[in-house]
């Protein structure tokens, strides 16, 4: 255990320049964006009402009033969340491949360590996960503060005030990555888990057999995502509308669990039996 | 005693070693040589399960090798295997964080001996430097096992002489030592045991004191015998 | 201390060889302490092994004595070290008679130009 945490302590030093780097944009992008996008807004008002002589009503009539959504869907407040995403993705796959092919091939230190070898695959999904939440839990402490900051720059009377409930699910991204229902999260983060489990197996199949290895990772890929729909396939070729909703949560829930341990189990025998340096 | 019994692997179809068996005891250093291509690194790795073979097995002290077994083997491979941005002193506290048999105190001897600093980071070292810190990391481990990679392949002469030093030290004394090399002059009077390998396999093997004494051969007039036919 | 090594006698030979030498010459003194395995190995480059088996042998053969842990000793027995000038000097006189025989050298002209080339050199 203690080794374990041991690594995942190391595995998050070894990304916490970029990762605060991604902080970073993400802070500076979000706030200065909205502030931006509320100018904006006004200028429109002004050049509106007071060049073009339109009424208040009907400005807002017609171009309806500021809200949250405006400042959601631009590229201010999307963009580092994309580029988050993006990064992430890269480091799942960077995460193996950088101590096969860095400078210095730290996998034999990693394979080397008086560990089970389950802990260098168990603490790299870790670091993964920590950073994904971390962002999660960095944007709802943002979405508050950026809504303050509307508050302040747009009068009153041209707002439409969102709570943060309101806000989560108007942006698509959002409801996404923080569902209302805790269910909702359990499912939606399960199913992140495993599809890091899955490419993280992947990689092990490639790294264990090479050439033959990418096209084993890739039908394993296409296995697991067969079996992850298999159960709603099969739903809707024999009996349409067979399993209630939550039936369907639990099935779900249970094709994650079955594919993550099926995951995790095929890595740990690939990293204890097969890869190679 | 590490006894490697009938070692098969393929690269491919390629056979890179064909039922490779030897036998390297502990207090004695154990060479096997080879030129490049032989499978010296292979042999390696897979005595340290980094790469899995054909067929043919490892024991280690009767035993096969497990994760406990790092506490007791380690290998210096030919390149540093601690992250370029770490300082020297942060590679030695990682090893401390993860190895019981981690001996600060002669890591800091060895620091010493090799005139090294603390602060310096890995990727800003000299090439003689930097193999010096990966000797280090693996020789300050208290294991009953070490091997080695091609320790003086690509380094100054100077270094080489420091690394040479190190074998006839306290700091090799009492321990099973098996090193790879394709030059043999650095090490011709450090050696007990001689592996030739050729084609997959294991030409000859012998002592080198032996053979001086029973035949008046040194380890090199061997090799030309055996390769050069 | 200072010893080329050559690769095709045995290494341990060769170390007792050279401390016969010193002993010969007075270099090493009756008594004398010797250096511990390690430190010789540390500084002749070889395995310590080999200067164990070096020491065993001079142990062996009364060159050198231990008393219980303390480090080893040159001999103080003189008919030891009276032996160990005379092999080397009987062994140097062999190598000298076998390359005079060599070249068909009578012994008479042979003993005559050592005398003189002996007595040269040391003049000088």
């Amino acid at each position: 255990m203690s080794n374990y945490l041991k690594l995942v302590n190391f595995e998050l030093n070894r990304f916490i320049k970029l990762y605060m780097v991604l902080i970073g944009v993400t802070i500076v992008s979000q706030l200065v964006g909205a502030v931006l996008v509320s100018r904006r807004y006004l200028k429109d008002v002004n050049q509106a009402i007071y060049e073009d002589g339109m009424s208040q009503s009907s400005f807002i009539e017609q171009f309806g009033q500021f809200s949250f959504y405006d400042f959601g869907m631009s590229l201010w407040f999307v963009g580092p969340i994309a580029l988050s995403i993006v990064v992430l993705l890269i480091y799942v796959f960077f995460i193996w491949y950088r101590d096969w092919f860095a400078k210095n091939t730290f996998i034999y230190r990693l394979l080397t360590l008086p560990t089970a070898r389950l802990n260098v695959y168990l603490s790299k999904a870790t670091t993964i996960f920590l950073m994904v939440l971390g962002l999660v839990a960095l944007q709802l402490i943002l979405i508050p503060i950026e809504s303050r900051v509307l508050e302040w720059m747009v009068p009153l009377d041209f707002r439409n005030d969102l709570s943060l409930d309101q806000i989560i699910e108007q942006l698509h991204v959002m409801s996404v990555l923080i569902p209302q229902s805790i269910l909702q999260f359990i499912r939606n983060f399960g199913i992140g888990f495993m599809s890091v489990f899955i490419v993280f197996t992947a990689i092990l199949l490639e790294r264990s057999f090479k050439w033959k290895g990418i096209l084993l990772g890739i039908l394993y890929g296409a296995f697991t995502i067969g079996l992850y729909v298999l159960p709603g396939v099969l739903e809707s070729l024999i009996s349409p509308g067979y399993f209630y909703q939550s039936e369907k949560f639990f099935i779900a829930i249970a094709m994650v669990v079955i594919i993550s341990s099926l995951s995790i189990w095929l890595g740990r025998l690939l990293l204890k039996y097969k890869v190679t340096v | 005693m590490i006894e490697v019994t009938n070692m098969q692997k393929k690269f491919g179809r390629k056979k890179v070693l064909q039922g490779v068996s030897f036998t390297a005891n502990k207090g004695e250093i154990t060479c096997l040589i080879g030129v490049n291509g032989a499978g010296k690194t292979t042999i390696l790795n897979a005595i340290m399960n980094l790469t899995p073979l054909n067929s043919g097995q490892v024991l280690m002290d009767g035993q096969l090798i497990n994760k406990k077994s790092y506490e007791k083997i380690t290998f210096i491979p030919d390149a540093i295997t601690m992250l370029p941005q770490m300082r020297i002193k942060e590679a030695m506290q990682f090893m401390a964080d993860f190895y019981k048999s981690w001996n600060q105190q002669r890591a800091n001897e060895m620091i010493s001996f090799f005139k090294l600093n603390k602060e310096d980071k890995i990727s800003t070292l000299s090439k003689g430097n930097t193999a010096k810190v990966n000797l280090l990391l693996g020789l300050a481990l208290d294991v009953d096992y070490i091997l080695m990679d091609e320790p003086f392949s690509g380094i100054d002469i100077f270094s080489r002489e420091q690394i040479a030093d190190v074998f006839t030290s306290h700091l090799i004394e009492d321990r099973g030592v098996i090193i790879t090399t394709h030059e043999i002059n650095d090490i011709e009077h450090l050696i007990d045991k001689a592996i030739l390998l050729g084609d997959g396999q294991v030409i000859k093997q012998f002592n080198a004191e032996e053979i001086r004494e029973q035949e008046g051969k040194s380890v090199i007039d061997v090799m030309r015998e055996v390769y050069i036919k | 201390m200072k010893m080329n090594l050559n690769t095709r006698d045995p290494v341990y030979v060769q170390v007792i060889r050279y401390f016969k030498e010193q002993i010969a010459k007075r270099l090493l003194e009756p008594g004398e302490e010797i250096p511990s395995r390690r430190e010789l190995a540390n500084k002749l480059k070889i395995n310590p092994n080999t200067v164990q088996r070096a020491y065993k042998e001079m142990e062996g053969q009364g060159l050198i004595y231990t008393e219980r842990n303390l480090p080893s000793r040159i001999t103080k027995e003189e008919q030891i070290l009276k032996a160990v000038r005379e092999e080397l000097i009987l062994e140097a006189v062999e190598s000298f008679i076998s390359s005079v025989r060599s070249i068909n050298v009578p012994i008479d002209e042979a003993v005559k130009l050592v005398k003189e080339n002996y007595e040269e050199e040391s003049n000088e």
